[in-house]
């Protein structure tokens, strides 16, 4: 019995050690989205600009599903532009959807007039309805479908140039842009 | 009665265990819809608060979700299928209890291996005491009368 002491110290430091780890080495906010790898949530809503936009409109061709909100600062603000620019240099090949999360439609329009407006489409998502079906629990959050509709990553917190590269290599034919 | 203490000790160990089943198992009264989509919402995470329920908050997402529940519970969806239906959006995260089983027996489990660990080293402890000395041999005795008497001498 007296042999196996030595055992005790690694059977305790090791998962303690463990969990420590793992523990520390995500931020707790994050959560994993069951959607990846799933069929992206159908929706119609009414845009911005008073247009209906829907996701028939969009069937064959990635898109990019950013939740956002005007009060969501310095976060939503830093990742503008990189969304301007992925929409700019996406041309026809990739689509770029905005979803303003429990925000009003006057706020989110000076945001864009303060920070520049790419042109497209924002949804006003007035009872937080298609956030849930996302699964979204604070924006900024980005979720990128590929052509078939498939949800194929998600991004939590804001995107930057690299992050933002990595994600459409996952949906766009052409990949590394 | 020494033998039997580990017996005594699983025995009661396991009446702890079936009795945190019956109480984790067993089936609730009849509710009316409200209540029961308010039992849910008191289950649910909100997402966009700190620890809250999705019954005690009063963010956007709180009320959507609550409006949800509503929805799904007077369509006749069971509780099961509502908290699924909020699963397959958020994942497990969304539970403000864990879904699996195993969480709920894990703490039993614990309290019955220490109770057993417990069990079986005070048994071999008092074991161990009840070990008579072992009588010195004809040889040792035999040597210590020689060294007591040189010492007298």
């Amino acid at each position: 019995m007296h042999h196996l002491r030595w055992l005790l110290v690694p059977l305790l430091v090791i998962p303690l050690g463990w969990l420590l780890l793992t523990g520390f080495a995500r931020d707790p906010r994050e959560v994993a989205s069951p959607l990846v790898g799933q069929q992206a949530p159908a929706w119609t809503y009414e845009t911005l600009d008073g247009d209906t936009l829907s996701t028939d409109e969009l069937a064959g061709r990635p898109y990019v599903v950013n939740f956002w909100a005007s009060w969501c600062i310095p976060a939503c603000v830093d990742e503008h532009p990189v969304l301007s620019s992925a929409y700019q240099r996406g041309g026809d090949e990739l689509m770029i959807v905005g979803v303003l999360y429990q925000d009003t439609p006057a706020d989110a329009e000076s945001f864009l007039a303060r920070y520049g407006d790419a042109g497209y489409p924002h949804l006003i998502d007035a009872t937080g309805r298609l956030a849930i079906d996302f699964g979204v629990t604070g924006p900024p959050e980005t979720f990128f479908v590929d052509a078939d509709g498939i949800v194929q990553a998600k991004q939590f917190g804001p995107l930057t140039d690299a992050l933002m590269a990595d994600h459409l290599a996952r949906i766009l034919p052409s990949a590394a842009r | 009665m020494k033998r039997w203490l580990p017996a005594i000790a699983l025995g009661g160990a396991l009446a702890l265990l079936a009795l945190g089943a019956v109480f984790v198992l067993q089936p609730g009264p009849d509710l009316t819809d409200a209540e029961r989509a308010d039992a849910i919402g008191r289950e649910l995470r909100c997402p966009d608060c700190q620890g809250l329920s999705v019954a005690d908050a009063p963010t956007g997402s709180a009320q959507e979700i609550r409006r949800q529940i509503d929805e799904l519970v007077a369509a006749g969806a069971t509780e099961d299928e509502v908290r699924a239906h909020f699963v397959a959006r958020y994942g497990d995260w969304i539970l403000l209890a864990p879904a699996s089983p195993v969480a709920w027996i894990i703490p039993f489990a614990v309290v019955i291996a220490g109770v057993g660990a417990l069990a079986t080293w005070l048994m071999l402890r008092r074991g161990s005491d009840a070990v008579p000395p072992e009588r010195p041999s004809p040889e040792a005795r035999r040597r210590l009368h020689e060294e007591v008497e040189a010492l007298d001498a």
